[in-house]
């Protein structure tokens, strides 16, 4: 940022002389310290993995995550403040409780991140307040298929394809575009052709991986995904992290839940192997 | 004029008719009985496990008597859902004191806090009677009853419940041994048949107990069907010793001062009677004995203390008071 | 006339007699909501019937009619009283239908919670007695504000921490308890005795013996249903049973027992006896 300060950013209740709004500027710059969370849309089910750095080898195996459960088909990763991920994911559970309450039905991913968003926003407009020094991914399967949507401190929001937030999210879009770019707009049956090109095009770009191509694209989605956070992590930092992944898709009744332990172990593993593989190239 | 005032007070007229009266009652009574005698230094809370409601047995089994501290248990009878919350309400007051103080309620204040918390119920009261049973801070045991709004006195026995009226006289009463040994001798079968031996037992330990003069019924008084079956098995003297008088010179009644041994008898046979007797008492029983620190233990637990059929553990300590308390349990009959 | 609702159903006052046509002087306007009374739940209006659950070996059963009856009437005969909460509960309910659907949402809305918050405040999920445990302190709370939920609850499961069924009973006054059978309202009148008979059977009266196995239970509950539709005139032919075992929770279909009303022709009043 060039002009800093100069009276402008002490409240998000005043604009600089040029329109902008400091504090949400600087509530930006908290969500890119933070560590990668990406978010990728399946043709048959949507996923959500984060990085999550450990400042600290005496912390709990597991504990502090970043992906929390919305409501039985929803989900939300957070890249920022985590308490304030926190407290943004009790009021989207609220939200999405109360639309039961009112309409029994599920709500969908949009409408929950338009409320959501509509939350975050409020916190741009008093002086009182700091905006949400987070950025969050919402992902979820309703009635119109499996949605993200990536809701900025500002309040801004926007669908996505795939979204990746946080340090390195550079590089995590440009692997989910190639993971993506051959893939656009295709059904299902096709989808699985695509996504088994794709893959292998990635594979062949990082190493000679041998990924079955018989299972769900939803599976194999979590590969790809475990490659990227592997891939976009500042290795140079020798920082531990820890690898959080979640899923919405038919494997888990279309319900928010962890990938499981042993899928997750499995693509890590090869994602690390690859990893160290390309290393060796260089 | 009678056409008007014989109106029905209309609901049609919301500020005539006033508030709608509600139908709904939120009581009960699930029955059963509880019974507590203070000893010199121990003191015994029992009850029996049935709850019902009219003439149906909800369960056979659901406790009613409640270890709250290590020198204080609480026996509750009356409206089960009322008897569950107010003990847990209880439970949780002693907690809060203990956080506090760093030590266990005493039982006076126990008693105190339980007349307070009954009393500001007073206009939606706990359809509870409470029967509290312990050791006082001097070592002495220690029963207080309560009524169901608070008002509460420190006793030497109680009874409540059901079958209050059936066992409360028995443990007023005194009768002789000699009248004793003539009931014994014609035990109706079918009484006896459920505990033969603890009967025999007892009688050995009645007339062998020196710490209390032989005592004579002086009247001729009716003895109900019930305080005749139930004085033919448990041949002991009573607790509070009504309409007795001592024999010339010898030492004055003192309530509240029986061997242990005697207070189980009594308290089991006032409960297998009661279970005779009463359509809402039976299934199973259950006695809380609670010892002063330092007390023996081997008139309970010493070898043949314990009638057949019947069940102990000791319950660990929840401070360090050193008093200690048993669960003694025993089946009941289930008609 | 008063066509408020508080009016409805109520004899015309006398006024209203000489000039139904003018309300000042007929049927006074009701009061505003805020000066009326609080409106709760006085009786119950559409109602199920009894509901029965027992103890087997490894597991627990509950069982149910289809039926919710209007008064007398037998108004919806599809209704399900059976319901299951996460994978290891079940809740039988009998009293106001009203009452128990809106019972239904709140418990799965908080279960609904409870499932979204494991996945970062990993806690066990709720087990039976967890979910007996707040119906309790409900039924409990609402009537001690004079404002009852007006059921009758079991409550079914298995506890995979304990490895061992449960089985309890909860009602509008807050009462609870539990036993290795049980029934609500004419069911524990009719069918808590042969329960209980096929129970102890094999049990024995202190209920250390062997359990019933999984057949005898339906059967059991299959003879007490037919009994129960024979004898409750609330009661339908057409029922429901609930399974619970480490495995998870069964409701079966709905299901009929083979009835015999054969005798009612010689039944006097009843048949085609002229005298």
């Amino acid at each position: 940022m060039s002009s800093i300060g100069t009276g402008y950013d002490l409240s998000v209740s005043t604009y600089s002389p040029d329109g902008r709004l400091f504090q949400v500027e600087y509530a930006n710059k908290a969500v890119e310290a933070a560590g990668v969370a990406v978010g990728l849309r399946c043709t048959d089910g949507i996923i959500l993995g984060v990085e999550r750095l450990l400042h600290s080898k005496l912390l709990v195996k597991g504990a502090n995550r970043r992906i929390q459960s919305v409501d039985e088909h929803i989900g939300m990763a957070t890249a920022g403040l985590l308490a304030d991920g926190k407290h943004l994911g009790s009021r989207a559970r609220d939200e999405a409780a109360n639309f039961r309450e009112t309409y029994n039905a599920p709500v969908t991913v949009q409408v929950l991140s338009d409320r959501i968003s509509g939350y975050v926003q409020a916190y741009t407009c008093y002086g009182s307040v700091r905006p949400f020094g987070i950025s969050t991914l919402v992902a979820g399967a309703d009635k119109t298929g499996p949605r993200l949507f990536c809701i900025e401190p500002s309040g801004v929001f926007y669908g996505y394809r795939a979204c990746a937030v946080g340090k390195g999210r550079a590089l995590a879009r440009t692997e989910l575009e190639k993971v993506l770019a051959k893939e656009g707009g295709v059904s299902v049956r096709e989808g699985v052709m695509e996504v088994a090109r794709m893959l292998s095009g990635l594979a062949s770009y990082l190493a000679p991986l041998a990924i079955s191509l018989s299972r769900s694209t939803a599976v194999e989605s979590v590969k790809n995904d475990v490659l990227a956070i592997h891939l976009v992590h500042d290795d140079n930092q020798d920082k531990a992290f820890e690898l959080e992944m979640t899923w919405v898709c038919e494997e888990s009744g279309m319900k928010h839940a962890a990938v499981p332990a042993d899928l997750l172990a499995e693509a890590e593993e090869k994602a690390k192997a690859a990893l160290e593989e390309g290393m060796e190239e260089d | 004029m009678a056409l008007y005032a014989e109106h029905p007070a209309s609901a049609h007229d919301a500020h005539a008719a006033g508030p709608t009266q509600h139908a709904f009652n939120p009581y009960s009574d699930n029955g059963g009985t509880i019974l507590a005698i203070a000893g010199k230094d121990f003191s015994v809370i029992a009850g029996d496990t049935r709850q019902s409601e009219g003439y149906s047995i909800q369960t056979r089994y659901a406790r009613k008597v409640w270890q709250l501290t290590d020198n204080a248990v609480l026996a509750t009878n009356g409206f089960a859902a009322d008897g569950k919350n107010f003990v847990k309400r209880v439970k949780q007051r002693l907690e809060w004191y203990q956080h506090a103080h760093h030590k266990q309620m005493p039982l006076r204040a126990i008693a105190r806090m339980i007349q307070t918390m009954l009393y500001g119920r007073r206009f939606f009261p706990y359809y509870v009677y409470n029967i509290l049973g312990g050791i006082e801070e001097d070592g002495s045991g220690a029963v207080y009853s309560f009524d169901p709004v608070g008002s509460y006195e420190r006793e030497a026995c109680r009874a409540a419940g059901a079958a209050q009226s059936l066992v409360q006289p028995f443990l007023d009463n005194q009768v002789s041994v000699g009248i004793l040994l003539h009931f014994s001798s014609h035990r109706h079968p079918s009484i006896c048949s459920f505990v033969p031996s603890a009967s025999l037992r007892k009688h050995t330990i009645v007339t062998n107990d020196r710490q209390f003069p032989p005592r004579h019924d002086n009247s001729t008084r009716y003895l109900g069907v019930f305080a005749m079956e139930a004085l033919s098995l448990a041949l002991t003297p009573q607790i509070y010793f009504k309409n007795q008088v001592p024999e010339p010179g010898a030492a004055p009644f003192i309530p509240g001062n029986l061997p242990l041994s005697t207070v189980l008898g009594l308290v089991v046979d006032s409960f297998t009677s009661a279970t005779e007797r009463h359509i809402e008492v039976g299934d199973g029983l259950e006695v809380f004995v609670v010892m002063n620190k330092g007390r023996t233990t081997d008139d309970l637990l010493g070898e043949g203390q314990l009638a057949e059929g019947m069940e102990i553990e000791e319950l660990g300590a929840l401070g360090d008071g050193g008093e200690r308390t048993f669960l003694v349990k025993r089946a009941l009959k289930r008609d | 006339m008063n066509h408020h609702p508080a009016a409805w159903g109520r004899p015309l006052p006398a006024s209203a007699s000489f000039d139904m046509y003018n309300p000042q002087f007929s049927a006074p306007k009701a009061a505003p909501a805020h000066q009326m009374p609080v409106a709760h739940t006085q009786q119950p209006l559409v109602t199920g019937t009894s509901v029965l659950g027992i103890k087997f070996d490894g597991g627990v059963m509950l069982a149910a009619d289809n039926l919710a009856s209007y008064g007398s009437l037998a108004r919806f005969k599809d209704i399900e009283r059976l319901h299951p909460l996460g994978p290891h509960t079940v809740i039988a309910a009998a009293g106001d239908m009203s009452d128990f659907q809106w019972l239904k949402k709140e418990l799965n809305a908080i279960l609904r919670e409870e499932q979204a918050l494991s996945l970062t405040d990993s806690h066990p999920s709720l087990s039976p007695s967890n979910i007996y445990d707040f119906l309790a302190n409900l039924f409990y709370a609402r009537r001690s504000k004079m404002n009852p939920v007006w059921n009758a609850v079991l409550v079914g499961g298995w506890d995979r921490v304990k490895a061992e069924t449960f089985l309890g009973y909860v009602d509008l006054l807050g009462t609870t308890y539990s036993a290795p059978t049980l029934a609500t309202g004419f069911g524990a009148h009719i069918a808590q005795p042969l329960l209980r008979e096929a129970f102890e059977a094999k049990a024995g009266t202190d209920g250390k013996g062997p359990l019933m196995t999984q057949q005898e239970a339906t059967a059991v509950l299959d003879d007490c249903m037919k009994v129960l539709f024979y004898r409750d005139a609330r009661s339908m032919n057409k029922y429901q049973i609930a399974t619970v075992t480490k495995d998870g929770v069964v409701i079966s279909d709905s299901k009929s027992s083979e009835t015999q009303w054969g005798f009612a022709e010689d039944l006097r009043g009843y048949g085609a006896q002229t005298q």
